[in-house]
């Protein structure tokens, strides 16, 4: 065999190497950082080149901004991070990104592409580059660059044969490296959801059934998400008082979650020593008015005397409260004023007469408002009719509850859900 | 949810359509914050061709009328559906909105 070919083949034998060297690095890690760098750091060696670089697509900018750049000083790699990004279109690798088509540039400084303020800030000479765009299965995700050949004036097509199938196993690495970054987020975030979802539920009553003299006060709430705006509270203001407190927090997730906390806060605070429920809304109201993004909450405020039975209602915008008693169901729909934190107002207060046996009901709207597969509501007056079909239960929350998933099914529930009781005669 | 901002009778109009809820009211709030910068002595909301409003939907108008009212401006609905119509009722909101059977009855008035 002549000597060229004998050469030819050793240097085929090289590059399949390197190929392999690459394969196996990027089957070593999923850190991105770690893998371009890596990888690049290869590319450079085998192919006898005086640096190499990574210039990454921002999505949300639309620019190329260097992710590697392996120079033969190291301050010159920091210079390119920090102060150079590149429009669609702009330079070789814009040029690259734009089109999504490999170059081989043999002399730089001959072509009108050629972006020189890179090499005006570092000192470096580009004098032949090849530049390969890296897409995904989602489009582009970057440019890899090779610059200056050693020992040779510039690249050939072999060279560039080489560098193309090196960047195709790089895109598939970065891809995955991509997701992995993502899932890993994603997996954070729901971490620190479930840690939200723990703390909010500290807000709440430590036990969701509460005996206060002749009243047993109990609660249930589902946030639709991790973390909710729905609410609910057992006070005792005064002595011989039972208050009983729901409320729903305009929007959802974790900004309804911090405000639902706000409002437990000042809540308790507010309601300690005042029998009057429509007192404590305004109060609320008052300390409310100034909230982020129009948010509001609806509520209903109710205070039972555990010596007559009698119960003060204050309805803040809130949906109906269902009265039952030995006869039937009724929805109650007092003077109310509206939500809490929109406007200074006064909040109406009814007075009721319990029977022994007699319950309160009282819901957020994610209970009537929840939707099955077809997007069709329960519908309010559903709920009532249930109510009445089992006002015997003495599960009654519960089995609402159940209701409510039953009819949801497979459907995503779009709301929160909280029910509470407020029981006469136990 | 489509959002389309006309004139009528000198009146800024925002005719809305659809499902007003935390997915579409961002579209909603920033279309509705533009508006109000410009500070318009009366702005009407048309909700003809709504056909539902979460509480992150009515948090956006309670918003707006909060910046309305430093100035003494007017936030004004007109031609509610009934199904919305019983939320705003509901919730007690016919209080808070400045709430009109039609346009004309919202720009006359």
């Amino acid at each position: 065999m002549p000597d060229y070919r004998l050469t030819e083949l050793e240097k085929k034998i090289d590059d399949l190497k390197m190929l392999m060297d690459v394969s196996a690095i990027i089957s070593s890690t999923l850190d991105l950082g770690e893998l371009t760098a890596l990888v690049m750091e290869k590319a450079k060696h085998v192919m006898r080149a005086d640096a190499c670089s990574i210039l990454l697509f921002n999505r949300k900018t639309g620019r190329l901004e260097f992710d590697v750049a392996l120079c033969t000083d190291a301050r010159d790699g920091e210079i390119l991070r920090q102060q150079v990004t590149l429009e669609l279109g702009e330079g070789i690798a814009g040029w690259v990104a734009e089109h999504q088509e490999p170059v081989l540039v043999k002399n730089a400084a001959d072509d009108s592409r050629f972006f020189t303020r890179a090499d005006a800030l570092t000192g470096f000479t580009t004098k032949s580059i090849i530049a390969v765009p890296l897409v995904g299965r989602e489009g582009l995700i970057g440019v890899a660059e090779i610059m200056n050949p050693r020992e040779r004036d510039s690249f050939s097509g072999h060279d560039l044969e080489i560098f193309l199938a090196l960047c195709r196993q790089v895109a598939v690495a970065m891809e995955n490296a991509l997701y992995h970054k993502d899932a890993l987020e994603r997996q954070r975030l729901r971490q620190e959801l479930e840690l939200a979802a723990t703390i909010q539920q500290s807000f709440l009553p430590v036990s969701p059934v509460k005996e206060m003299g002749p009243f047993r006060l109990t609660g249930i709430t589902i946030p639709a998400k991790h973390v909710g705006g729905d609410l609910y509270d057992f006070v005792e203001p005064l002595p011989g008082k039972a208050g009983l407190f729901i409320g729903d927090i305009s929007g959802k997730g974790v900004s309804a979650a911090l405000f639902m906390a706000k409002v437990m806060g000042d809540f308790r605070y507010q309601a300690h020593g005042i029998a009057d429920p429509g007192m404590v809304l305004q109060r609320l109201n008052q300390q409310l008015s100034d909230t982020p993004r129009g948010m509001f909450l609806t509520a209903i405020y109710a205070i039972a005397d555990q010596q007559t039975g009698s119960v003060a209602v204050a309805v803040a915008g809130h949906p109906p409260l269902l009265w039952i008693t030995a006869e039937g169901v009724t929805v109650l729909r007092p003077d109310a004023g509206p939500p809490v934190g929109i406007c200074d107002t006064d909040f109406p207060v009814k007075e009721i007469m319990l029977a022994p046996g007699d319950r309160l009901i009282m819901m957020t709207d994610g209970v009537f408002d929840a939707r099955d597969c077809n997007g069709l509501r329960l519908g309010f007056d559903e709920v009532v009719s249930f109510v009445g079909h089992n006002r015997q239960q003495d599960c009654l929350p519960e089995l609402m509850v159940g209701r409510v998933s039953e009819f949801v099914g497979d459907a995503e529930r779009a709301d929160d859900l909280t029910i509470v009781e407020m029981r006469y005669g136990v | 949810m489509k959002i389309d901002v006309g004139d009528y009778k000198g009146n800024k109009v925002v005719s809305l359509a659809g499902e007003i809820d935390m997915h579409s009211s961002p579209a909603l709030r920033e279309r509705l914050l533009v508006l109000i910068r410009e500070r318009p002595q009366r702005l009407v909301v048309n909700f003809r061709d709504v056909s539902y409003i979460d509480s992150s939907g009515i948090a956006t108008f309670v918003e707006g009328l909060k910046h309305m009212r430093t100035y003494n401006g007017r936030l004004q609905f007109s031609e509610i559906p009934q199904g919305i119509m019983e939320i705003f009722s509901f919730s007690k909101l016919d209080k808070v909105f400045e709430i009109c059977g039609t346009l004309d009855e919202a720009v006359n008035c």
